[in-house]
């Protein structure tokens, strides 16, 4: 099917254009009225640096095709779950940590394959074995810290993040993936924006203490207005285009989107660390970058599953 | 309760191509089995070409920490030293080699990072700190370095002095050092020459010698670097 089949991803790809093109425009109007710091433009111009290689990295693999999607997100688990095994120190548990690789790469078979039964299936198998691996040695000490790091890395960046991945198997999955990126992301960047103009009340001072309760609905509504808008588009001519369900899912992303935000902002406050690694500039690790995108995918992908099922119509099993 | 004790990797929140370079670099999975491909390769090529042949395994302690030092004839030496030890030890095991030569250029660095598992050690301006964080790797007790205290690859087949840096490293301290001497990589490798001749080689270990008596000093780190290279020396018999 061509890429550009869809209005929506025609539309989606010109707004991220639109949007790479303005932001420098908007620093530099920002700087001449004095509103922008020299530290501060130059910490904004690494993370836009850093955002115009993301975007295409992102958007190519979802304009070429499925198994590229898969293969992008597949990569993205396992740079993630690296990321917080090194951050964790959990990577020395050689045996343990190659599981949970296998069990990522299980996961990326099952969505390449178009596999639900397994797909369904590998999270009680994984966690068997993680379990069972974590006796080999015969160390009961630290036995329960291992395996729960295991098991955490496991859910989070397998099983979680292995949603997103699935839904390239969705016959509209490319406007569907580039909506729940592009709100994902902006949803960050509203609740910053939000944040700053009229958030007074810290939202977890203790976990994250830059966010506030204004940044956090600030973002929720505008985030669910702009998923609305374009997925009236995205879902039209099913039953999710109907305004209960689009304002639904709009609140359902912005929600998990900010609260994946938290869980990995607690994970690095436990670990007493202020990114999980230095691979994007201006952003930090992976992690710190796609951290919303953790319990989103789950959410939209059963919401959208409940209510109209995700790849029903498209080959299964298609590698045997 | 207890709280969780978390060791985040050595280099963790470093830059990838700093990484490279940190004498407190961990390898994850990717690179631990990049390592163990490139000793396998090796290994199959230092015994089918070099007829390659190990003696003394018995006197290698059966866990790290310890240091291996030998004397430096070729570009042969640190991987017939990483070859030469059991499997299970591998993993540990990091060559310290000269930053100048394995890690100036960021492609050389991920080379030597990745497959040798070397650590840099720069001989212009290696500061007394570059020693002090390997001292305290090897007394933390995860690692097993392969050092040749001669600081260069020998020109005429003699072995020159061991210097003293070896004696900073563990004077004073109870981790072991082998004495190990490699025979037959000058003829093969020669420095100068391009292409290695099929001749053989033989590594041999010595049993190991623990200086925790040596005073931290710049003479107890000489008194060391003496003692050792006399080790390496009796070997060659």
């Amino acid at each position: 099917m061509n890429a550009f089949a869809h209005p929506a991803t025609v539309g989606i790809c010109i707004f991220l254009a639109a949007l790479l093109a303005v932001t420098p425009v908007i620093f530099e109007i920002l700087q001449r009225c004095g509103r922008l710091t020299p530290a501060l433009r130059k910490e904004l111009n690494a993370r836009y640096f850093s955002w115009l290689v993301l975007v295409p990295l992102m958007v190519a693999p979802i304009l070429l095709g499925r198994l590229w999607t898969v293969a992008a997100l597949g990569l993205l688990s396992l740079f993630a779950y690296r990321e917080f095994a090194r951050a964790t120190g959990f990577f020395r548990h050689r045996a343990l940590s190659a599981t949970v690789v296998l069990g990522i790469a299980l996961m990326i078979f099952a969505m390449a394959d178009h596999w639900y039964g397994f797909f369904v299936a590998l999270p009680s198998l994984v966690v068997s074995a993680l379990v069972i691996v974590a006796i080999a040695g015969d160390e009961p000490k630290g036995y329960l810290q291992r395996v729960a790091l295991a098991v955490f890395a496991f859910a989070l960046f397998g099983v979680c993040l292995g949603h997103v991945g699935y839904l390239a198997n969705d016959g509209n999955f490319r406007p569907i993936l580039l909506l729940i990126l592009l709100c994902v992301e902006i949803n960050d960047v509203f609740a910053f924006c939000c944040g700053k103009l009229f958030g007074r009340r810290k939202l977890a001072p203790h976990t994250s203490p830059g966010k506030t309760w204004g940044g956090a609905l600030g973002a929720l509504v505008l985030t669910t207005a702009l998923f609305a808008a374009i997925g009236s588009s995205v879902f039209a001519g099913t039953v999710l285009a109907a305004p209960v369900h689009l304002l639904s899912m709009g609140v359902l992303l912005s929600f998990t989107g900010q609260l994946g935000d938290l869980v990995i902002s607690s994970v690095k406050r436990d670990l007493g660390i202020k990114d999980m690694a230095a691979t994007i500039p201006g952003h930090g690790g992976l992690l710190d970058r796609f951290d919303s995108l953790l319990f989103v995918g789950p959410a939209l992908f059963h919401y959208i599953g409940y209510f109209v099922g995700v790849g029903l119509d498209q080959p299964a099993r298609v590698f045997f | 309760m207890r709280d969780w004790e978390y060791k985040p990797a050595g280099d963790a929140g470093l830059p990838p191509a700093d990484r490279m370079r940190s004498l407190r670099r961990e390898g994850g999975l990717p690179s631990v089995l990049a390592h163990e491909a490139w000793c396998a390769l090796t290994a199959g090529y230092l015994r089918g070409y070099h007829r390659f042949h190990v003696e003394g395994r018995e006197h290698l302690p059966a866990r790290p920490p310890f240091v291996v030092v030998a004397n430096h004839a070729s570009h042969l030496d640190a991987v017939a030293l990483a070859v030469g030890l059991p499997m299970r030890l591998r993993e540990w095991a990091f060559p310290i080699a000269a930053g100048d030569v394995f890690f100036e250029t960021k492609v050389n660095a991920a080379f030597a990072a990745i497959f040798l598992n070397a650590l840099p050690m720069w001989r212009k301006k290696c500061g007394s700190h570059a020693m002090e964080t390997l001292r305290e790797r090897l007394v933390a007790g995860e690692a097993i370095y392969l050092l040749f205290p001669e600081g260069t690859r020998t020109r005429t087949g003699a072995m020159a002095a061991f210097r003293a840096g070896i004696g900073m490293l563990v004077a004073g301290t109870h981790v072991p050092v082998v004495p190990a001497h490699l025979d037959g990589c000058f003829a093969a490798l020669p420095q100068g020459t391009k292409w290695p001749k099929p001749r053989k080689i033989t590594l041999r270990f010595g049993a190991p010698r623990v200086f925790a008596d040596a005073p931290d000093t710049r003479e107890g780190w000489k008194d060391v670097a003496k003692a050792l290279e006399a080790e390496v020396v009796r070997l060659r018999g």
